[in-house]
Order: structure tokens, then sequence, then C-alpha cells
């Protein structure tokens, strides 16, 4: 293999490797991007939750013989798909019992200091969730095991005979799915009525209001659809990534330097921000020691955040 | 608060908790307890480090770990690699994070908000990938067995807590010296309206940067002496986010922006934690993670503030229940009368000049070639329906948005293109529509911040803030708190906030909004009050009645545009003015 | 996985039920501690050591507990080192604090928390073996440290001229050696040494070297070097359970797998039950592992039990060692005689024995140098075979022939 095949193969490699994780990556985003945009909360549960999303996909997956009947594309997709309304509906209840106390329009007044107790909030729920999830599911690595994470499709070989692309069937599943549903979400929030409520919740909370907005019932909407969403991605995760409770902690960072990438607000933007995720942490490892590779993840962000600190998407930056 | 306190007396409730905290230690036989005791306080630093920056200056910071594993490393490295003592070691570890707060502080005081806080949650984690990279993922304290005291292991572990506790009180006192300085209210005035305190004449970034270089040195230090009790230092435990998430916990669970809040969190969190830990941790794992995360759930439900403004606030309702609450109209006998205010003639000098001035946005053009004359001692209204312009040109006026062409002169002089605190310090106040004061201090500390930017001293500041509740009527409410503040009270304490700058010119944008008919007129009175002390004032507002009363000179803007300028009475009869407040049907009848 | 915590509530019973015991039996019992994570992300490695302690704790006084004591029982007291450092330094604080009468401990598993924790079992001279093998922790020059694994280094020069000569047995003889590891201490030592001292001794050439942080989201970028590099061995160096199958499952997508490239790996994560749960027989098959410990030849009934007991499918480096190392506390009661921390220190500390609780550890021998390491602690290499790991290094000890891959 001459020098160029190989640094074309390996750049076609990596970048198809950053565009898979990046899909998934940006459904994440989204998930997280809906419950920042239109509640400005910083939820340090999401990666958690996620966690639960993973769990869902993996005992209704293994438990029924869902893989056995469905197979190993349909399978994990479905479990993927269970793990949405679960998830939504822990949400919604989390939210009318807990996350309302302190959201919302009661500490829209009170500003800066409103915010610390939500952080701390979900902070408490992270815990209660990771740990719990210890006590339920027990601390061994698992994963919903199908011979798609293993195997790929193989484009080429392309440049005569040197340079082959390998496709990960796993997660090309997992990347179309995502594609999929961060679609219909933004269906949702352009052409659904409630759907245009949230969005403009989330561009301007004041102004929803003054058009009749139920912020209230537009937050609970959006939370449970963030962490139904984020959940969904979390079951496609599990297909070919082995978790344990605590996994969520890997992914929040992930999530959070995505919503910001793509502008906080912006719910497609999030999408976008997640992909750009994806793509930097893989094909950093071209030119940077891989061990960097989430080093160049920071950077990344921080350049952006700096240069352009309303994100790709975001309209215009915060103010005090 | 603020002014009259000498930081010896207010450092011995500071003092006396330590001597306490420290003999209840030194009762302790068991080595566990006394390391629990010395964590509870290294965590209560590590919390008030967070808190002189996030707390006092309202900059959420998720990266305080940044601090603490580099100042960890620097004792540990000093140590294993050089031989240095801890005791040189954790202060070369205060430097380290002093400079490291003025490096990240520098870029990341350009953003704001949430923005802001999630910048921050990068550099530890980038930092931890780095130090990974430089092959430090276990440093391991060498064991000194000769000169164990000079290298800090001691073999009687109260020594540790008392360390520990000597930072733990000098962290207190000098947030307790923050909190009654002029430095510290000023972050509080930038935490509660950056853009106010600018106009108000605070260094914005001088004062961020200030707060962010003495947060890092802080939490370097215990980081540094944090190694020297765990005596192994790795990436995770000390950059890891579960750092940074715990210096937060402490300070939001105990209560933010009070110094107790820190060391309350740690003395309830570190024990609760480490108990749960011990008689839960081997029988089901993972339960004390549960119960811990709803202990913290409940509490913050209860108490969403902390713990320290929840009691604080339950002992002063007590306290306040004994008290009517005086309203400042009806309580004021000796409220000053009002001389006859004299309007300026048509030869007195001009204070303010605006010439040709515009400014787009995008296509959008908000102020086009605006051009006018405020003698000195007027009342000048600027008036114009929603969206005319107003505000946009108060703020090219005073430099908060830089001007697309024209100029500004100020008593003769080009102030185009002056910062805000620049503009304030030469004599130009300015209010808010959005009213946003420190709802828990008192009036008088509320106005202070306004006095800081013409005051030299501390004591003059507090003089011409007493001045300025005076004269707007609140004389009678200087130590009320303002969250017991009638709305028409807060507006006449942002009035006198601006005032106690001593401006030559103020720009008051929207004061009446909002405002009941007989509350207007308390309002009017005070800034005739105001007028007749020869301070200049140029006035916003959209509703015309009260102003026709008010202002000796209309402006109305429309569209951006000057559409009248002159007598108010001659200005309303205008068609064209009418037209733009009432539509084209109105003016036709007219 | 329900039958795991169901023992672990049970254990935990049991442990509630000693507690009970009334007054008189107490005189006649010796504790030993376990300091492992049994919370956070590693909880799955303490669980298993806790497995292997108790059963060690169950046949240790079956066959009439420490007879130089009147047949006193050992019982075993467990802490939680959780996810950090500062909880493991609480917990050993904890352990020696409240827990005088405790003779000997063995813990932390991971190397930072075992660092953590010997700087305070060393201070209160509380005797402490440990299965970790980073070489700081017996660089110190602590008195109270026994570490019964090999260390990295040792590891890593005894296993790779063991393992090339597999190949060369099998008619195959390797020039090209590969290393991806992750960054964190284990695999950082282990590298260096096959880097510095192993291959260059071996006439290897390197023609990979890879180093990431975990956890990795994804390995294509490292397979796709390996892929392009073409070494004829792969040395695999991750920690983490999710690490692990992400590299096997890409090298075997990109045509690297089964045995195209033979793979060795290092540390027991990578012959755990859960890793053939998510990764699948078909592709750990005949990939190597350099553990410090394995079952054996001639322990065979100790498995059986184990299994039976525990339902766990096999044996791991975990469950032996702890499983060991209480029969080392035992014999080490034995010759003292009497339940006191500095007098078993010492009769530790004394041991050259081949026999009994020797036969648990690879080398077959229990004396330690004066640092504390255990003289001829060697490497023990296991190999997927037929969907399970079995020894087949050093020759002595295998129960099963080393398979050089035939593709």
């Amino acid at each position: 293999m001459g020098t160029v095949a190989i640094v074309t193969e390996n750049i076609l490699q990596a970048m198809a490797a950053g565009l898979l994780i990046g899909c998934i990556y940006g459904l994440m985003c989204a998930g997280l991007g809906v419950i920042f945009g239109v509640m400005r909360v910083i939820n340090f549960a999401q990666g958690d939750f996620m966690m639960l999303g993973m769990y869902v996909a993996y005992y209704f997956v293994t438990s029924f013989g869902i893989l056995a009947i469905m197979g190993p594309y349909a399978g994990p997709i479905a479990g993927a798909l269970v793990a949405g309304p679960v998830l939504f509906v822990l949400g919604v209840v989390l939210h009318k019992y807990l996350v309302t106390r302190v959201t919302g329009i009661r500490v829209a007044g009170l500003e800066g200091e409103g915010h610390f107790a939500q952080l701390i909030l979900t902070l408490g729920i992270a815990l209660v969730l990771s740990n719990g999830g210890l006590i339920l599911f027990g601390s061994e690595p698992v994963s919903i095991r199908t011979p798609l994470s293993r195997t790929a499709w193989e484009l080429g070989p392309l440049m005569g005979d040197a340079v082959s692309i390998f496709v990960n069937k796993a997660r090309f599943v997992g990347a179309i799915v995502s594609i999929l549903i961060a679609g219909a979400l933004y269906l949702f929030i352009t052409k659904v009525r409630f759907g245009k409520a949230l969005r403009a919740a989330a561009d301007n909370p004041q102004s929803a209001t003054y058009v009749g907005i139920d912020v209230e019932k537009a937050h609970r909407v959006a939370f449970g659809l963030g962490v139904a969403i984020t959940g969904i991605a979390g079951g496609l995760v599990a297909s070919y990534y082995p978790f344990q409770p605590y996994v969520g902690i890997e992914f929040v960072i992930v999530m959070y330097a995505g919503v910001v990438l793509g502008g906080m607000g912006s719910i497609i933007g999030a999408f976008w921000g997640g992909l750009t995720i994806g793509l930097v942490q893989q094909m950093s490892t071209l030119i940077l020691p891989t061990q960097l590779q989430n080093t160049a993840i920071f950077v990344v962000f921080l350049l952006v955040v700096f240069i352009r600190p309303e994100g790709f998407f975001g309209r215009s930056a915060e103010r005090t | 608060m603020f002014g009259r306190r000498s930081l010896l007396r207010e450092s011995l409730p500071i003092v006396g908790f330590a001597a306490v905290y420290m003999a209840v230690a030194s009762m302790v036989e068991s080595e566990y307890h006394l390391l629990t005791f010395t964590l509870v306080a290294v965590w209560a630093t590590m919390g008030l480090a967070w808190n002189i920056l996030s707390g006092y200056s309202g900059l959420v910071s998720f990266g305080h770990a940044s601090f603490f594993g580099l100042g960890a490393y620097t004792s540990a490295l000093a140590l294993k690699l050089f031989g240095i003592t801890p005791w040189i070691g954790i202060p070369m570890g205060t430097v380290v994070g002093a400079v490291a707060g003025l490096m990240i502080g520098v870029p990341t005081f350009r953003l704001r908000g949430h923005y802001f806080a999630l910048a921050m949650l990068a550099y530890p984690l980038a930092l931890l990938y780095v130090f990974e990279w430089l092959g430090y993922q276990e440093v391991a304290v060498p064991l000194m067995r000769e000169n164990a005291a000079y290298y800090m292991q001691f073999t009687d572990h109260r020594i540790y807590v008392g360390i520990a506790v000597a930072l733990m009180t000098a962290a207190m006192i000098l947030s307790r010296k923050i909190e009654i300085s002029r430095f510290g209210l000023s972050l509080l005035a930038i935490k509660q309206n950056e853009a106010a305190a600018d106009a108000a004449g605070i260094d914005i970034m001088r004062n961020k940067l200030i707060a962010i270089v003495l947060s890092g040195a802080v939490a370097g230090t215990i980081g540094g002496f944090y190694s020297m009790v765990l005596l192994v230092v790795t990436p995770p435990s000390v950059f890891g986010m579960l750092t940074s998430a715990q210096a937060l916990i402490m300070a939001l669970f105990g209560g933010v922006g009070t110094m107790w809040g820190p060391v309350i969190g740690a003395m309830v969190l570190i024990p609760l934690s480490e108990t749960l830990h011990a008689e839960l941790g081997n029988v089901i794992p993972g339960i004390q993670g549960v119960v811990f995360g709803l202990a913290i759930i409940l509490v913050i439900i209860l108490a969403p503030e902390g713990i320290y403004w929840k009691i604080r606030d339950k002992l002063r309702a007590g306290r306040d229940d004994d008290r009517r609450p005086v309203d400042a109209s009806s309580a004021a006998p000796a409220e000053p009368s009002e001389p006859a205010r004299i309007k300026p003639g048509p030869d007195a000098p001009i204070v303010l000049s605006v010439r040709n001035l515009s400014k787009n946005f995008g296509g959008l053009k908000a102020v086009q070639d605006v051009s006018f004359d405020v003698p000195e001692g007027a009342i000048f209204g600027i008036i114009g329906p929603n969206g005319a312009g107003k505000t946009t040109l108060f703020n090219l006026l005073n430099g908060f948005v830089t001007t697309s062409s024209g100029s500004v002169s100020y008593k003769g002089g080009d102030i185009t293109g002056l910062k805000p605190n620049a503009v304030c310090r030469l004599g130009v106040g300015r209010t808010f529509q959005v009213v946003r004061p420190f709802l828990r201090m008192s009036v008088l500390d509320n106005v202070i911040v306004g006095a800081f930017v013409s005051a030299a001293t501390d004591d003059q500041a507090r003089e011409n803030a007493l001045a300025a509740i005076e004269l707007v009527g609140l004389g009678g409410a200087a130590e009320r708190i303002a969250g017991s503040l009638t709305n028409k009270e807060l507006r006449l304490m942002e009035l006198a906030r601006a005032l106690a700058g001593q401006p030559k010119l103020l720009l008051l944008d929207e004061t009446l909004a909002g405002l009941g008919s007989s509350e207007v007129e308390d309002l009017l009175a005070a800034i005739r009050r105001i007028a007749s002390r020869g301070v200049t004032i140029v006035i916003i507002e959209h509703t015309m009645q009260a102003m026709v009363r008010l202002a000796d000179t209309f402006l109305v803007l429309d569209h951006g545009q000057v559409i009248g300028l002159g007598d108010p009475k001659t200005i309303t009869r205008e068609p064209r003015v009418i037209e733009a407040y009432l539509g084209k049907k109105w003016a036709n009848r007219a | 996985m329900s039958t795991t915590r169901r023992t672990l509530m049970m254990t935990a019973l049991g442990a509630a039920g000693l507690l009970a015991v009334p007054a008189y039996a107490q005189t006649s019992e010796v504790k030993v501690g376990l300091i492992a994570p049994m919370s956070g992300p590693w909880a799955r490695q303490g669980e298993l050591m806790i497995k292997g302690a108790n059963l060690a704790i169950e046949h240790i006084n079956a066959q009439g507990g420490i007879k130089s004591m009147g047949g006193a029982k050992l019982k075993l007291l467990t802490f939680d080192t959780g996810d950090s450092a500062e909880k493991a330094k609480n917990a050993a604080q904890r352990m020696v604090s409240q827990e005088p009468d405790l003779v000997a401990a063995t813990g932390a598993w991971l190397s930072s928390f075992t660092l953590a924790v010997t700087e305070v079992t060393e201070r209160a001279e509380l005797p402490m073996t440990t299965l970790s093998y980073s070489d700081q922790i017996t660089a110190r020059g602590f008195k109270y440290i026994f570490q019964t694994s090999a260390t990295a280094d040792t590891q890593a020069n005894t296993a790779l001229p063991a393992i090339l000569s597999v190949g060369e047995r099998a008619g195959k003889k390797t020039t090209t050696i590969g290393i991806v590891q992750d960054n964190t201490a284990s695999s950082v030592s282990f590298a260096k040494a096959l880097r510095e001292t192993s291959i260059p001794a071996a006439g290897l050439k390197l023609v990979v070297d890879e180093t990431f942080t975990p956890p990795l989201s994804d390995a294509t970028p490292l397979v796709q070097k390996v892929r392009s590099a073409k070494p004829e061995l792969l040395m695999l160096l991750p920690t983490a359970v999710s690490d692990d199958k992400l590299m096997v499952e890409k090298l075997s997508e990109f045509g690297l797998g089964q045995g195209k490239l033979p793979v060795v790996a290092n540390g027991a994560h990578f012959a755990v039950p859960e890793i053939l749960k998510s990764v699948g027989p078909e592709l750990m098959e005949g990939v190597m592992v350099t553990v410090g410990n394995w079952a054996v030849k001639g322990q065979e009934s100790i498995i059986d039990d184990f299994k039976k007991k525990t339902g766990e499918p096999w044996m791991t480096q975990d469950s032996l060692s702890s499983y060991g190392d209480m029969w080392i506390f035992k014999e080490g009661l034995e010759k003292a005689g009497k339940a006191d921390r500095k007098a078993v220190a010492d009769a530790i500390r004394a041991m050259d024995t081949t026999e009994g609780a020797a036969k648990f550890f690879p080398g077959g021998r229990i004396k330690w140098d004066d640092k504390g390491r255990r003289v001829g602690a060697t490497v023990v290499i296991v190999q997927w075979q037929k969907g399970a790991p079995v020894a087949v290094y050093p020759p002595e000890t295998a129960t099963h022939q080393p398979i050089w891959p035939k593709n």
C-alpha cells in the first residue's frame, strides 16, 4: 500500500467512524438540547437517564426473546424505541414532583440564584439513579450482543485495490435510527402546533408566556421528551457498547459540549453539535496522539465558544 | 453590612468557631474520625474557594477542579521529584492556582451565564487527560520516616486537623473581608446586573479577575494540602468532575454568597456521606449513594437557596413580626421640602449634545440621524411608542452600544465610544428599566454600590449613599432590607443608587413604568427634587401623561427618527406625534 | 445477575448473623479484612474478591480454623473503597481505627486505591496483601505490604518470550509486534517493560505503538493503524471491559479477528465471564491473556466448589487471589499463635514455603524480598479455548496446551 493510499484510507475511515458515532451523539445532544433550550436547566442527570435507557433496551431485548424473534437488526432498534416512552413517563413524573419545584416561573425572578437549586437537584437525581442502578442492575458490565457490532460493510476496494472503508453495521443502524428520530423531532417542532410552542418557549421564554403558551406544560413535555430522546440514544448505544450503572458520566460531558457547540436554545443545532463532537473525536487521532482525543474535543469546544459564543445555530449570545 | 466594620471584630466569630471545632477534634481519639474532621475542613475550604468566585459574583463555575488539581499536583510533584517540603510546596500550589485563575479568567470572562459555566467545565477535563498523557497516572507521596514534621507527615492526626482548620479559617476570614469590602459589593453589583454595574462605574473585568485569582489561590492551596492528606494523587481524584461538583454541592447546600454556606454544607454532607458509606456501603453496595442523593434532593426542595439562608430568613421573619413595616412616605415627616425649581433659561450651558447619531443592527436602523441638545438643569423627556429606539438611544449615550455614526459630547468633550464605566466616571448616571435589587441586603448597602464611582473612601461612599437616600425620600428606610420594599420604594432606591454616584447628568429609563397614579406622583416629586439640586435629567417614558407635567422639553422618537422636539404641550398636539402614538385615524381627527 | 445479587445479600445477612453470635464465641474468632471497591465503576471486581475470600473462610473454618489458637474461626470484614482514592483512604482509616483486633487485610484492587490504603495500613502496622501489580506499591520502603502478583514489568518480560516460543513451536516465527495500550498505571508500566526490555531482547520490530485514554468511544482509529502497520502479534492492553469489547470486535470487523492477528492481552478483566457475555466465544477464541494469578492444575475441587456456591462460570484472578490471601493469613496466624497484627506480620514476612497457601500463587512459593514482593512470582498466561479461559503457562501447572492461532 502506498503512503497516499494509507493516508487516504485513514482519513476516510476516521471520517466514517466520526460520522457514525456523531449521529448518535447528535441524538443524545438533541435530547439534552430540548431540555436545555426550553427550560434553561442544566441537567446533570441526563447521562444517568441515558444509562436507564440502555438498561431498558437491554432488558427488553434480552428478556423476552425479542432478539431471537425480531433478529439482530429490528431487535435492538425495538429495544431502543421502547426506552423512549418509558423514559418519557419517568421524565414527566420527575418533573412534576421534583424539577418543577426549582424551575419554571416560580424561580424565573430569582435570576442567577434560582439556577443553583436546579444544579444541585439534578446532581442529587444523578446520584440516586446511578447508585440505584447498581442495586437494581448489578455491577457487571453488559451489552446487547448481536453479530452486527462486530461486522462491517466493506466499501471498496477503492483507488485500485488499496483503500477499503469499513462501516460497522451496529453503528450504522444506530446512526440511521438517530437521524430518523432527529428528523421526526425536527418535524415535531416545526410543523406540529405544540412543538412550535416548545420552540417558541426555547427562543424567547418571556414572549412565549405573552402569547398564551402554558409554560409549565411546555416545560413538562420538554423534560419528558428530552429524557426520552436521550434514552433512545442510550438504547442504540447499548447495541455495541458495554455499560454499567455508572456509565452516564462518560457521556454527559459530550452532550453538553454538543449542545453548546450547536447553540443553546437551538434543538436542531444540538444535533449538529453532537455530530461535530463525533467527527472531532475520531478525526483528531489523525494528527494528535490518540490519548488526547478527548482533550481535542475540549479545545475545539473552547475555541468555538470563544470565537462564536452563540454556537453554530444560536441566535444571540446569552444576556446577563 | 458595609462600612464601619472592622475586620478584626468580624473575624471573632470565625476564630471562635475554629477554636470550638479544634477543641472538639482534639478530644477525638479515633484517627478515622480525625480524618473526617480534616476532610470536612478541606472541602469547606474548597467550597469557600468556589464561593469567592461563583457565590459573590454569580458566575457559576463547573471547573474549580482545575485549581484544586493543579495545587495538588504542584505540592505532590514538588516533594516527589525535587524533595521540596510541603510547607513550601503548598504555597507554591497557591501561586499556581492564582496564575491558573488569571490564565483561565482572561479568555473565559468574555462569556456569560451558562456559556461561562460550561466553558469552565472543559478546563479540568482537558487537564485530566493532559496529566495522564504526561504519565502522572498515580503519584504517590514518598514516605518520610525521618524529619517527618518537615515533610508534613505526622503520626498525630490532630495536627492535620489543625492545618486544615487554619486554612479553612484563613479562607473564611478572606471571604468575610470580601463580603464587607468595596470589592465584595462590586462583585454583588456584577452578580445582580452586570450592565448596571458597568454603568455605575465598576470595572467589571478587573473585579472578576481579582475574584478568580483569589478563588484559584484558595483552591490551589487546599488542593496542595489534600495531596498531603491523601498521599496519592491521581488525575480523576483531583481533576474529575466529582471534584468540581463537590465544591459546588458544599456551597449550594449550605448557602451561596455567604462564607458560612460552604462550611455548613461540608459539616453536614461530608460526615453524612462517609457514615452512609461506612454503614451501608458493604451491606448493599450503592444504597449509600441513593440515600445521600435523596438527602440532597430533600434539603434543596425545602431550602432551595441553601440551609444558611433558610435559617436566616426564618430568624429574621420572627424578628420582623414585632416590627411594623415602615412605609417611607408616611413615616417621613422629615421629607425634604420641595424648593421651587427654576427651568434653565435659553442661555444655559449645554451639558449633553448629540449630533447625527445613528445605529444599525444588521439591516435594522434602530436609531437614525438623531440630534439634540440638553441644557444644564433641564428635565429632558424622550418619548415614543414601544420599539421606537429609546433604550437603544440611551445605550448609545452611555456607551453600552457602539455608535454606527454621529457623535455624543458631554460638557463639550467627546464621549462617543467610551466604555460605560468611563462615561459614568465623568458624571453620567443611569437607571434601568428592569429593577434587580439585592433583596437580602439593606437599602443602604444597595445604594452604596452606586456611590463607589465618585467616593474616594468607603466612609465617603456611605455618606453620599445616605444623602441620596434622604433626597429621594427613603430616609426612614435606609436599614430595611430591600426585600421588604414596595415596588415604588424599589424604584426610589434605584434612583438613589444612580444618584449616589453624584452624577451631573442622570439618564432615567422608564422609571415610572408599572406604577399606580399616586405612586407616580411620589416619583415625580423625587425627580423634581433631584433636578432642583442642579442635576440634569434625561428621562425615557412611553406614557405621556405624567411626562407632560414633568419635562421641560420633549423629544419624540418613532422608528428611530426624531419626529418632534420642543415644548411638551405643543409637541403633543402635532399630528405626526399623535399618529405615531394612536394611529392615522386619530391624527386625522386632530 | 439476580443470582449475583442474591448471593451478595446472603453474604450480607450471613455477616449480620455472625455479629449476633453469643459472647463466648468471640474469643475464638479472628478478624481479617478485605478492602476493595464494592460500589462505583469497579464494584464488580470487589464482588469477585469477596466471593473468593468468603469461600476460603468457609474452607478454613470447616477444616478446624486456626489450630494453634484452639480452633479459632476466621471472620471476614469487608470495607468499601467506593469510587475514589479519598473514599479508599477513609475506608482504610476506618478499618484500622475501628477494628483494632483486625490482624491482616487484603485489597484494594485498583493500584491507586492500594497506594492510598497502604499509606494507612503501613502506619498502623497492619499486614496487607495485594494483587495490584504496580511496582510503586512496593517501591516506597514499606514493611507491611506483601505483593503477591508479579509486578507489571516482570509479567511483561516473562510473558513475551513464553508467547513467542508458542508461536515458534507452531512453526511461526514472529518478527513484528504492535502495542495498543490505554494510559492507566498498570498498562503503562507493562508496555514500558515491553518497549524497553522484552521487545528489543527478542529482536522484534515494533511497528505500531498507540496509547489511548479510556474509555474509548470507538476503536476505529486504533485498529485502522494496526491494520495499516500489519504487525504479526498484537499486545492489546486496555483496562476496562468496554474497551476490551470495542477493540476485539473492531479487530474482527476489520478482518483481523479470530486468529488472523494473534492477540495477547494483559489483566484479568480480559478473562472475566462478562466479557464472554458481551463479546461472545467466537471472537475470544485463541486470545491470550497474561494475569497475575489463575486457577491451575490441582485446584479443581476448589474451583468446582466456587462455581457451585457462587454461580460464576469460572474462578478469576480476583477471586483466586483473595482466596489464597485468606490462606496466607491463616498460616500466619498459625505461626504467630495469637491474634496480634504485628506478630502476624512477622510470621508472614518470615514465610518460606512451597506448601499450603503457596499453591494458590503462580510460581508456587511464598517468600518475600525486602520490598515485600513475592519471590518467584511469575505470570500466568491463560488462553480462551472453546469459550473459557484456561491456564496454558507456566507449563508445570498449565491445565491446557497453548494453541497458536492458525489463520
